[in-house]
């Protein structure tokens, strides 16, 4: 079957979907390699397919047998992130994985959950410790008063506000920060791990 | 979506878990007699089993076989389009050796639990 102009388009426009997807979660050249291997696949089904009255129809049922382009990039996704967070161990890989896993399954995603509060706490103290050079007089311990309002990063210190040990709170900010992020990516890699052992013993995307 | 808590499997999805669990052993034994691609890969499964449900199924197991170092894949240009082809490598081929063997082992202790139900049943 020779695709119309129409047909060509619709096959276009699956793989754009597709590649769109799947560039969320995975390096632009693997993601390329998946979606050059899907093309070849539809181009040989259509080549195979007999002449059809209506195109659509045979279109459809074609990319249909092949699954939604979200979901087959949410196949490949949970596959793929993972190996490559785990032998790189970089940050955003292992960012795209979580969050590859937390969108397949309830385990990932509760796991998901409480490791972004592990990378969110890790930032706000640093976040706490790098303001201070930038704001000295807004970070410390505020008092009022006389009374303990809190500790941390202040952008505006309403009048009769007092802050002390500023830099003593930059120093535990850094050191904490620093601390929270080392455990939780360390836990987060263990995670993946896991998974990935896991998944040799239990093969098949779960999302297909 | 949430579970963990033990309950009886349904049949649909007893079926369905051991038909991905034999998917990746499917897929190895498609491609160790010499070198195939992703649609022939599908095309041989469907002939021989009811394994692919989804064609889109096999290739994110293709590519995680590959880099597990299962299997190798290479493009070659063809008349009409680019095709990649896999082939089993040598690690490849020493774990379908010892999933063949599992597989045998395993059927046959279940084929056996089988028959000795069917036997005690009908005393």
């Amino acid at each position: 079957m020779n695709l119309s102009e129409a047909g060509e388009s619709r096959v276009r426009g699956y793989l754009f979907m597709l590649e769109s997807s799947l560039r969320t979660f995975l390096r632009r050249d693997v993601a390329a390699d998946a979606v050059r291997e899907v093309e070849s696949h539809i181009r040989e089904r259509v080549r195979e397919t007999e002449p059809m009255p209506n195109e659509r129809d045979a279109l459809n049922q074609l990319l249909e047998a092949l699954g939604p382009p979200h979901r087959l990039a949410r196949a490949y996704s949970a596959e793929m992130a993972v190996d490559e967070a785990v032998s790189s161990g970089r940050l955003g890989a292992t960012a795209r994985a979580l969050v590859a896993l937390a969108l397949n399954t309830a385990r990932g995603f509760a796991v998901g959950l409480a490791l972004l509060i592990g990378y969110l706490a890790a930032a706000a103290l640093l976040i706490v410790a790098a303001m201070k050079p930038v704001f000295p007089d807004n970070v410390g311990l505020r008092w009022m008063n006389g009374e303990f309002r809190g500790a941390g990063w202040e952008l505006s210190i309403p009048p009769g506000m007092v802050v002390t040990h500023g830099w003593w709170v930059m120093a535990i900010s850094a050191v904490l920060g620093a601390i929270t992020l080392w455990l939780t990516h360390r836990a987060a890699r263990r995670y993946l791990r896991l998974v990935s052992e896991r998944r040799q013993l239990r093969p098949g995307p779960q999302s297909l | 979506m949430l579970t963990g808590f033990p309950m009886t499997v349904p049949a649909d999805s007893w079926t369905e878990q051991l038909r991905r669990g034999g998917l990746e052993l499917a897929i190895l034994l498609a491609v160790a007699p010499g070198t195939r691609y992703g649609l022939e890969i599908i095309r041989h499964l469907q002939e021989a089993t009811d394994l692919v449900v989804g064609e889109g199924t096999i290739y994110p197991i293709l590519g995680r076989l590959t880099r597990d170092g299962l299997l190798q894949a290479e493009w070659q240009a063809s008349a009409a389009h680019p095709r990649k082809y896999y082939r089993l490598t040598d690690a490849g081929t020493r774990r379908l050796r010892v999933m063949v063997q599992d597989w045998r082992m395993f059927a046959s202790k279940i084929d056996r639990l089988v028959q000795a139900a069917a036997q005690e049943g009908g005393k």
